[in-house]
């Protein structure tokens, strides 16, 4: 006869980062015990180690467990997730505009993306892209039918695409029907393509009817991966959103990629509805910092690097994401990940257009040394919508993982017996928009806009608000309250109003009532604008010396 | 003894692999660039890899019609207009013509190391496998090369131009933390064959690329010069156990390969050893600085308000310091 399992470790095996937490069952129900990261190459083993002692340590009842003894660690059940080494696509086209539309499908996919076209390469450019070994795939697509700009290059690219899958045999090729009917294909590819399967049909990126998204679909199936976390956390929001009947976002930044998927419970009857996006382009850090990246983050940073010294810093946190987590370093990487954030937001203009989901969760190992307010500050100041939304945590890299159980009422199960541990509670975020007013200084204090009464358990505290400011309330985890919020004028908040109340549950960071504009409006002088941030990022860091 | 019984919690820090055995090197060529050796064949140091273009291009020639197919060579032949066509790599035909790369001057690719041909991929590039050993680096710029090594300054020095003479031509230079960009024209200009240094800025790497750029310009068959960096952007002392062994091989003729990034050395003896217990900070304010490996330390709260997993080390006598887990390393 055999028992089941009371000891899980459940494995995030990033690409920066390892992750091993352990879990226990008590009661009847999975429990989160303890949990522990090091770098990537780190031991599972080892980081098993250190957390099962820890936890022991702390515990009598499991410290006479002897699944939990050093010797017995070996044999407990895990569950892990482990990202792959990101592959890179090559996407060429007969003209600039079709490969930006091909790229821009293949954007809101984990393949990162090397671009090319007749117009900005010649033919030997183009063979020496496809021919280089970092290249996993080659997409050469047209639209169906192929556009004026496109027909002079149709023999062109068929011959290219077929000595392409000639000289490499193992090499993914996704290529437009258009293309594989001229003969110039067929005569370059010649009677021996080797493995037929490796060559797939493109569907056309054009943006006119359903088939742009089917490119997308078609290049993030070159991709599934059962173990990969980031891809399983659409599954996971799936099964928060029917546990708990409310609508939820989860946001992950890690290192090589980003997600973003939004959840809804759905009709009575009718199961729930998930839309997401899985992405190359929200990785931490791209492997080569370009100039852009380096705005990017700038943009966001309180520090004063200029762009070479920023561009070497981000270098060295792509070259080792593990380090330098403290002091700057974390401001560093924070600001990375929130201008990864910002890519994310501007790649899913579809997920962005509503009211806020009721429960937000942040994912992720850009996260991982940050302050839990500045975490909030983070996606205050990159996901902005008009409304509330309570923000969570997963502190624990547990959700990846589980999010790769492929049996649905297991993975409800294990959810449901985590909910309260796997998550920390990071607080609650309301956003007003459309506020006007006079922003106050140090010589000019009358800014106050707006006032806030927070009801807990019936004694009621108020606070003044400021038009385009940041009002961070302490509220702790686990207790719920009501907020009301009044305001002289109408104002943005889920609907045009000037009082409204809305639950609302503590966290680490408290109650943030942020009454900036939305989007949010920065000086475009990077003093200044650095100075706003500094200031906010006052409130969210702790002892913040600067 | 294994690394754990030395202390313990010293395997939750990274381990830092510094040398690989059996180097096999893969250089890249592009298409239009000629292989001139094959599999299995043997090459000492200086023999010809492949033939590199200078000013690559893509023609369009008539060509056979027959059995070639794209990667064949095509060693030149009447082109429009009775013209005659360069030689050149045939790409694809199209349109009943053939494209084709080609360029005007070569230049020799010459292999740093001896080894033994295991693959040649033509537009691709060439895989040489050899019994070597190498430093491992985090990138190169330009190369390969090879030549003397010479250490020039020690591990924690940093390079300026007035140190750098006619004296170093053809030697690799160990130039410790950091180097100006200045520096390293005037390193290309005397004849220094490459470079081994800790950190290489982003601006350094421009400007010594676009110095690269000009010189080749105006110059034919100019030498090759590689820079290896160690550690990665920043500037920090070269780690100790990478310098015993740069120490271990100075005065010998030591090569710079990109991929891997590394410096391919022989060795009949041993490498130097490495102390166990020996970690060295990467980042942080104590930077660069190494010491011995304390234990754990739990969870401990950094500037920032941050909290991370920590252990303590043992800088000289002073009492050991916490410093978090993910700042150090140490060596495989």
């Amino acid at each position: 006869m055999t028992r089941s399992p009371r000891t899980l470790a459940v494995v995030d095996a990033g690409g920066a980062t390892t992750s091993v937490s352990l879990l226990v069952r008590l009661a009847g129900r999975w429990r989160f015990v303890a949990t522990m990261a090091g770098p990537s190459g780190t031991p599972e083993s080892a980081l098993l180690a250190v957390v099962a002692d820890r936890a022991t340590s702390a515990d009598t009842e499991l410290a006479s467990w002897p699944d939990l003894k050093p010797e017995a660690l070996a044999a407990i059940p895990v569950l892990a997730a482990r990202s792959r080494r990101p592959k890179t696509l090559l996407i060429i086209g007969a003209s600039r505009r079709s490969v930006g539309e091909m790229e821009a499908q293949a954007r809101r996919t984990s393949w990162r993306i090397v671009g090319a076209s007749t117009e900005s390469h010649d033919p030997r450019e183009m063979t020496a892209l496809a021919l280089d070994p970092s290249i996993d795939a080659v997409l050469i697509g047209t639209g169906d039918p192929p556009g004026p700009d496109e027909r002079a290059a149709l023999d062109d690219l068929g011959a290219l695409g077929g000595s392409i899958a000639r000289r490499r045999p193992g090499l993914r090729l996704i290529i437009g029907a258009p293309l594989q009917a001229r003969r110039a294909w067929s005569d370059s590819l010649g009677d021996d393509v080797g493995d037929a399967d490796r060559i797939t049909v493109a569907p056309a990126a054009a943006a006119r009817g359903a088939g742009s998204e089917a490119l997308r679909d078609a290049l993030g199936a070159l991709l599934v991966d059962p173990e990969d976390g980031r891809d399983a956390l659409g599954a996971v929001a799936v099964t928060f959103a029917e546990i708990l009947g409310l609508r939820v976002e989860v946001l992950d930044i890690g290192f090589d990629g980003g997600a973003r998927h939004l959840a809804e419970p759905g009709a009575p009857g009718a199961g729930p509805t998930s839309r997401g996006v899985v992405t190359a382009a929200a990785g931490l850090v791209p492997p080569e910092p370009d100039d852009g990246t380096v705005d990017e983050v700038l943009a966001w940073s309180t520090g004063s690097l200029d762009r070479h010294r920023m561009s070497d810093r981000l270098r060295d946190l792509r070259r080792r994401p593990w380090v330098d987590g403290t002091g700057d370093g974390a401001r560093l990487r924070l600001a990375a990940g929130m201008a990864a954030l910002a890519r994310l937001a501007t790649l899913t203009p579809e997920l962005g257009g509503g009211p806020p989901a009721d429960l937000t969760v942040v994912c992720g190992g850009a996260f991982a040394s940050a302050p839990a307010p500045a975490v909030a500050l983070a996606v205050a100041d990159t996901i902005r919508r008009n409304g509330t939304t309570q923000l969570a945590w997963d502190h624990a890299r547990l959700l990846g993982p589980i999010g790769t159980i492929e049996n649905e009422s297991e993975r409800r199960s294990l959810l449901a017996d985590l909910l309260e541990d796997a998550l920390v509670p990071l607080g609650s975020l309301l956003v007003a928009g459309g506020v006007r007013g006079p922003r106050p200084t140090p010589r000019r204090t009358e800014g106050r806009h707006g006032r806030l009464h927070l009801d807990v358990d019936g004694t009621v505290t108020s606070h003044d608000l400021a038009a385009a400011e940041l009002t961070f309330v302490d509220l702790p985890a686990g207790v719920g309250a009501a907020a009301t919020i009044e305001f002289p004028e109408v104002v943005r908040l889920g609907k045009r109003t000037r009082r409204v109340t809305a639950p609302v549950s503590g966290g680490l960071a408290g109650l943030m009532i942020d009454l900036r504009d939305v989007p949010l409006s920065l000086p475009d002088r990077r003093d200044r604008r650095r100075s706003r941030l500094a200031e906010w990022g006052a409130q969210a860091w702790p002892r913040d010396d600067r | 003894m294994s690394v754990t019984q030395v202390a313990p919690g010293l395997d939750l820090v990274r381990a830092r692999p510094i040398t690989i055995d059996k180097v096999e090197s893969w250089f890249s060529i592009h298409p239009g660039e000629r292989p001139l050796t094959a599999v299995g064949e043997a090459l000492v140091r200086g023999a010809q890899l492949a033939e590199r273009l200078r000013e690559a291009r893509t023609d369009v020639i008539n060509g056979p019609s027959g059995d070639a197919v794209a990667g064949d060579w095509w060693p030149g032949g009447p082109a429009r207009r009775g013209s005659r066509s360069a030689a050149g790599e045939m790409l694809f035909r199209s349109g009943g013509q053939w494209r084709i790369a080609t360029g005007d001057p070569s230049e020799p690719l010459e292999t740093p190391h001896d080894g033994i041909v295991s693959e040649v991929r033509p537009g691709s590039g060439i895989r040489l496998r050899s019994t070597s050993h190498g430093v491992i680096g985090s990138d190169v710029l330009g190369g390969p090369t090879s030549g003397r090594l010479q250490i020039l300054v020690p591990r924690d020095g940093h390079v300026r131009t007035s140190e750098i003479d006619v004296a170093s031509a053809g030697a690799i230079l160990v130039v410790g933390s950091s180097i100006d960009a200045e520096a390293i024209t005037r390193a290309r200009a005397v004849g220094v064959r490459g470079l081994v240094v800790a950190g290489l800025g982003v601006k350094e790497r421009r400007d010594a690329a676009a110095s690269e750029r000009r010189a080749r310009t105006g110059v034919h068959g100019l030498a090759p010069f590689a820079i290896l960096v160690l550690e990665g952007p920043m500037s920090r002392p070269i780690a100790s156990p990478i310098m015993a062994i740069l120490e271990a091989i100075e005065g010998r003729t030591v090569a710079i390969v990109a991929d891997p990034a590394c410096l391919v050395f022989d060795l009949a003896g041993t490498l130097p050893k490495v102390a166990p217990d020996l970690v060295r900070v990467t980042a942080g304010p104590l930077a660069g600085l190494e010491g011995r490996w304390g234990g754990l330390a739990g969870p401990h709260r950094f500037a920032g308000g941050v909290i991370l997993e920590a252990g303590w080390v043992r800088f000289g006598v002073r009492p050991a310091v916490a410093v978090p887990l993910g700042d150090l390393e140490r060596f495989a």
